[in-house]
């Protein structure tokens, strides 16, 4: 299994978090500096600044409209954006080759909704020469099988977010963004995707997740970005936000409300 | 400055992307629809036009003359294609919208321009969904014509062709126009409203400005209507096939600028007007290829072959100064008679409009309908607007014989008293059926899950071979 994440995931490994605070030499695989985007005379985005590391799972936490979906637009390259860059590895990457290195999973959509559910999996998997048994895996790990040959528009909200996810998975991108992963799904359903999402960083990918449900963002993400009126409130581990705020055995939560 | 390290998904097949645009625009209502819509208006139109045929045919018996008349590209053809020209410019861009705009509503065009695919090539592969979807709807009026030929009527290979590729030219372009639109647009409704105002906005200019002077012609002049006019006579104009092909062009790549949504709208903006001046250069440098090759049977655009030969050797510039109006229907014949036919044999013709001010000022201008002949040095005038006056007078002025006429090559006409009317249940019920067995068969749910077992299946007997 290469950094690259083009191997098959294994679907059934459990998972720990990476602690990233001891001083582990970590590569900074995706670097954000200077990230500022306005919409007329309101700021979205102010000067934001981030890293994101070989297989780990970033947070991007914080409430409606603090700016998660167009920072992770931005990130992908699917935004113009006023001042910023961004590098891979340290070069450079123009905005034109981002999804090269980065695909992003927009929260919201429903597409190609004539279409069965085996067709749009085949489309990807074709696009992305993905073999048979390799998109099989995907579908038994999410739990896609007895969908299959409905119609995308029939797919109730749980099994859209699913069919999302499976799309993100078939593209062999090394970083994935994905806007509100957990949306659509119960408790059960959250801490399994969590699981499965924890696994496929395991294998090599790096995950930035925007999630407003800062329960799930603290079981599953490694460390986070806090996001506020389009200003970066804080980053780093839960311990290190902790730290910062002085509430050592304090939750997500409230670092969170610490912080902003 | 260092570049990433190549990440092997620059690039994907094609084949995927083609396989789901076909998929996305035949699961589409908008496609089915336009084609039961179509059914009955091509087959009303081509019924119309064969007991119009027949009736003309009825005399042309009796008449060798009447029959030379007779011709079923006029008579039958054309009309019947002018149904789905109607169709075309109305329907169509809710068809072609859909290929774009679904994406753009629904969201999945963020996932579209994430794909290895250069956006370029996505808008190549919609258009080509595009044009598939055109012969689809081009299926009622390719039955009107198997139909004639049931009946008897004579189809000529190379007019019938001629006039079935200026539709496609047309139908792509309405296509591009549709597509654009909706790469401008944020939904479809808006994209639609935005793609009929420039089709039926261009047939209300050319209703309007039609034949009026100056300026107003030029406008007229830029209607998507006048696209079919040159195949519609039977001529295959390089000029405007080159200009079509450019404006298509430079539609698609205008909807590929403004596809991807990352790029600022001042970049966009930048792109477009370089785009739009470069498709004009190439419309403008193809408006003077005077290249026009007449596929009628009966060379309706041309003299006869001696006399075109004579009038191609003539080495010396030839300019006809009109003394008309140009909305004056003597114009009108001396274009389609005359200037026409010498301007696709002599290089060096030219047609100069003398000032309308000169016969407008003084109400009973005597020399008003003159058009004074220049060859060289020598100079005639006449009023006719006949080639069997016209002709004679250029070969005085080069001073050269006419040519022999060549007997044998007259066109025999094509008269055909059929009725049409034992077709209407093949237009009004069997097609439409034959469509809606269609439309269900596309939209029925996948029974299993065919795609993935397939494949499965075929990796496993690879693993086992």
């Amino acid at each position: 299994m290469d950094e690259a994440g083009t191997a098959a995931f294994r679907p059934g490994c459990t998972v720990s978090k990476i602690e990233t605070d001891a001083a582990t030499p970590v590569r900074a695989l995706l670097q954000v500096s200077g990230l500022t985007k306005w919409y007329g005379d309101e700021i979205a985005l102010a000067d934001v600044a981030f890293d994101v590391n070989v297989r780990e799972v970033l947070g991007v936490i914080g409430p409606n409209g603090a700016g998660k979906t167009t920072l992770l637009e931005a990130v992908a390259g699917l935004l113009p954006v006023d001042t910023g860059n961004i590098t891979w590895r340290g070069a450079p990457l123009p905005r034109a080759r981002r999804r090269e290195f980065i695909f992003y999973l927009p929260d919201g959509i429903r597409p190609y909704q004539d279409q069965s559910v085996a067709r749009v999996l085949a489309f990807f998997a074709g696009v992305y020469r993905r073999s048979g048994a390799h998109v099989a895996e995907i579908v038994a790990a999410l739990g896609l099988g007895s969908v299959l040959a409905k119609r995308v528009h029939a797919l109730s909200k749980g099994f859209n977010r699913r069919l999302l996810l499976a799309l993100a998975l078939i593209a062999p991108h090394p970083l994935v963004l994905m806007d509100e992963p957990f949306d659509g799904f119960d408790l059960r359903q959250s801490r399994a995707i969590g699981d499965l999402l924890r696994r496929i960083a395991q294998d090599g990918r790096a995950l930035v997740l925007a999630i407003h449900q800062l329960g799930d963002a603290e079981r599953v993400c490694d460390r986070f970005i806090l996001l506020s009126g389009g200003r970066l409130r804080g980053q780093g581990t839960l311990t290190a936000l902790r730290q910062r705020t002085g509430l050592p055995a304090a939750g997500l939560e409230e670092v969170f409300l610490a912080l902003t | 400055m260092r570049s990433p390290e190549a990440s092997g998904i620059a690039r994907a097949p094609l084949s995927p992307l083609l396989a789901k645009e076909l998929a996305e625009i035949v699961s589409g209502r908008a496609l089915w629809a336009m084609l039961l819509l179509v059914c009955p208006l091509v087959g009303y139109s081509f019924v119309q036009a064969v007991s119009l045929y027949g009736e003309a045919s009825l005399g042309a018996e009796a008449s060798p003359v009447l029959a030379r008349s007779l011709s079923p590209f006029d008579g039958v053809l054309v009309p019947s294609f002018g149904a789905f020209y109607v169709a075309v410019t109305l329907l169509f861009p809710f068809v072609a919208i859909r290929v774009l705009g679904q994406e753009k509503e629904s969201g999945a065009l963020r996932l579209l321009v994430q794909l290895p695919y250069r956006p370029s090539v996505l808008i190549g592969a919609k258009l080509a969904a595009v044009a598939a979807a055109w012969v689809l709807c081009s299926v009622p009026a390719l039955s009107a014509l198997i139909v004639w030929r049931l009946l008897g009527g004579h189809l000529a290979p190379a007019e019938t062709l001629t006039l079935l590729f200026g539709h496609l030219l047309y139908g792509l372009l309405v296509g591009a126009i549709a597509l654009f639109a909706a790469a401008l647009t944020e939904s479809a409704a808006t994209a639609a409203i935005l793609a009929l105002a420039v089709t039926i906005g261009s047939w209300v200019l050319d209703f309007t400005l039609a034949g009026r002077p100056g300026l107003l012609a030029w406008l007229a002049q830029l209607s998507l209507t006048q696209v079919l006019h040159a195949f519609e006579q039977g001529l295959l104009s390089a000029s405007l096939v080159l200009g079509i092909s450019a404006a298509i062009a430079g539609l698609a790549v205008l909807t590929s600028v403004w596809l991807p949504p990352g790029v600022a709208l001042r970049v966009k903006l930048t792109r477009s007007v370089a785009c739009i001046a470069a498709t004009a250069a190439v419309i403008a440098a193809a408006s003077q290829i005077r290249v026009a090759i007449d596929v009628t049977e009966d060379g309706r655009n041309s003299f006869s072959p001696a006399d075109e030969r004579l009038l191609a050797s003539l080495a010396m510039p030839l300019t006809a100064t009109v003394r008309l109006a140009p909305e004056d229907p003597r114009y009108v014949d001396l274009q389609r008679a005359i200037f026409s036919k010498l301007a696709r044999v002599m290089p060096h013709f030219t047609v100069r409009l003398a000032s309308p001010h000169a016969f407008a000022a003084s109400g009973n201008d005597e020399s008003y309908g003159e058009i004074e002949y220049a060859y060289g040095a020598r100079r005639d005038v006449s009023r006719s607007t006949s080639p069997r006056e016209i002709l004679p007078l250029i070969y005085g002025l080069a001073d050269l014989p006419p040519p022999a006429a060549a007997p044998g090559d007259d066109y025999p006409g094509y008269p055909l008293a059929a009725s049409a009317a034992p077709a209407l249940p093949w237009f009004f019920g069997a097609l439409p059926l034959l469509i809606l067995v269609g439309w269900f068969l596309v939209r029925r749910p996948p029974r299993i899950d065919s795609v993935l077992i397939l494949q499965q299946a075929k990796e496993d007997s690879h693993g086992n071979g």
